[in-house]
């Protein structure tokens, strides 16, 4: 089992010190992949912490027939798309404003990257993340997003055309 | 499809290392032969690059998410104990958690675990 796989079997033990491992590898990423659905801080920083809970609760649940970090994803998945349910916010994500580019950084090609994300939808942006960010394989992404493997990968392929632009 | 598209739909993950070893080698054997899908794969690296960059701005949760998280999960360890091997052993353990003082304790036969005494759990498949 992966090392992830192992800390989740303490996990599933009440083993707090594996939990808090745990968390330290994983809130941080969940946040940001919550981020990326929900494109609210707060909201994010809700979801982190509900998947969190979730993880302790039900990590003697975990099988091991995926990846650790999938099944931890999934559950981020899941209670973001919850909440965007119950709080009918999809109204108001059409034109999301991410995060403000770091003016003393002021690198223009950044800043298109940015606009670029910014202006995908949010599957496509979904699959960007959990491609670049969480190195995940496109069976893994499939398996978290409930859809065909074909899907992921146009979903990239029409993502990628859209943010070359930006960096041409 | 032919062959450039196939191999450029799979060079994202090429380029993040997730292909299976027959997919990886089948995508390199191609860039070896074709120049066009190699500046693709030279595109897609820098976009991983910057894509990575720009999703590191997203930050991360506060430190008041994870006082949260932790008070309401793993909280403070009051007691452990284990004693056994892999095979055949015991273990418990309590911690202050919101008020409460969770404990568990758990016998380890032939290597299976059986819950001898649970905390309140919620239930979560795979």
């Amino acid at each position: 089992m992966s090392q992830i796989g192992d800390l989740l079997a303490k996990v599933a033990n009440k083993d707090g010190a594996a939990f808090q491992q745990l968390y330290d590898q994983f809130a941080d990423r969940v946040y940001r992949y919550a981020f990326t659905i929900l494109h609210d801080k707060h909201l994010a920083e809700e979801i982190t912490q509900e998947t969190m809970i979730v993880v302790w609760n039900g990590a003697d649940r975990f099988r091991g027939r995926s990846k650790a970090s999938t099944w931890i994803f999934g559950i981020a998945r899941n209670q973001a798309l919850t909440l965007l349910r119950k709080e009918k916010r999809t109204e108001n994500v059409e034109n999301p404003v991410l995060v403000q580019p770091d003016p003393s950084k002021n690198i223009i090609q950044h800043e298109r990257v940015m606009t670029a994300l910014d202006e995908l939808s949010d599957d496509h942006r979904e699959v960007v993340y959990l491609t670049f960010y969480e190195g995940l394989s496109y069976g893994e992404i499939a398996g978290i997003l409930g859809i065909p493997s074909g899907t992921v990968k146009s979903r990239m392929f029409h993502a990628k055309r859209k943010l070359a632009e930006a960096l041409t | 499809m032919n062959e450039c598209t196939s191999i450029r739909e799979l060079i994202p993950w090429y380029v993040n290392g997730s292909l299976s070893v027959d997919e990886a080698r089948e995508v390199a054997a191609h860039l070896s032969q074709c120049e066009r899908c190699r500046n693709e794969l030279t595109q897609v690296m820098r976009l991983n690059v910057e894509v990575r960059l720009a999703f590191d701005e997203f930050g991360g949760a506060s430190a008041e998410v994870r006082k949260e998280v932790l008070g309401q999960t793993a909280g403070k360890t009051l007691a452990s104990f284990n004693m056994g091997s892999f095979l055949l052993g015991f273990s418990f353990g309590a911690s202050y958690q919101k008020g409460r003082v969770p404990i568990r304790g758990d016998l380890k036969l032939l290597g299976r675990k059986i819950r001898l005494i649970s905390p309140h759990k919620e239930a979560h498949d795979e």
